[in-house]
């Protein structure tokens, strides 16, 4: 799943290569912790959460294929 | 057009896991993807909230690409024309009871693509008129369907 989420969120952002991916696996759960560019916060977020609500949405869907559990979080890099 | 809505949708098919391959239409300003996979029930989700969900995402990668990319929409195994000409039946059962009973009828909170495909089922319905109401909680709305007098 983290080729989905590298694809989706670099897809979205203006700053592609600011973009940091560490997984963590706790109890059968696939953390993707997210770090974005300040700029693209909103970007991945979207109007009202819409864009991660719905990027979250078809994590599960994937994640449910593949018989694993996943989750994501996106923060700020520090800069 | 700079975007590439096919290619687009398929690279995230992929990366989800999904093989599927995806035929591209435009009409008018229009882009229709349709969705051949063998899995047709995992990518419509409940009430069919994953293929909205897939389609908002690949809308926004769109955008990003192209801001002057036309909208598309995404279709898994008929299913957006399925639900559609089902909510059409209820929208006409509706108006029967209407007509039938002179009762005021109001349809369950719907988007506004649904809002969209029941208000224009009705337009040239001399007996009925429809108008949309706000529900608490939601950005979806209600329709109310009552006598033209």
């Amino acid at each position: 799943m983290q080729k989905y989420v590298e694809f989706v969120i670099k897809g979205l952002v203006e700053n592609p290569e600011a973009m940091q991916v560490e997984t963590e696996e706790k109890e059968g759960l696939t953390v993707f912790k997210v770090k974005l560019h300040p700029e693209d916060m909103g970007k991945v977020i979207g109007k009202q959460g819409n864009t991660i609500n719905a990027i979250r949405g078809l994590l599960q869907a994937g994640s449910a294929k593949a018989n694993a559990r996943c989750a994501l979080e996106v923060t700020e890099l520090d800069i | 057009m700079n975007a590439k809505p096919k290619e687009t949708l398929e690279g995230l098919l992929d990366s989800l896991g999904f093989s599927a391959s995806v035929v591209e239409t435009s009409m008018d300003d229009n882009i229709f993807l349709e969705i051949q996979t063998e899995d047709p029930g995992r990518l419509i989700g409940r009430q069919g909230q994953t293929l909205s969900q897939l389609q908002y995402v690949v809308n926004r990668l769109l955008f990003r690409q192209d801001r002057d990319v036309p909208k598309v929409t995404l279709d898994v195994g008929n299913y957006r024309m399925k639900s559609k000409e089902s909510l059409v039946e209820k929208t006409k059962a509706a108006a029967d009871k209407v007509r039938r009973w002179g009762d005021v009828v109001e349809l369950e909170p719907m988007n506004a693509y649904e809002r969209r495909i029941v208000h224009n089922t009705l337009k040239d319905d001399p007996s009925i008129e429809t108008h949309s109401v706000e529900v608490d909680g939601t950005r979806k709305k209600a329709i109310l369907l009552r006598p033209k007098h």
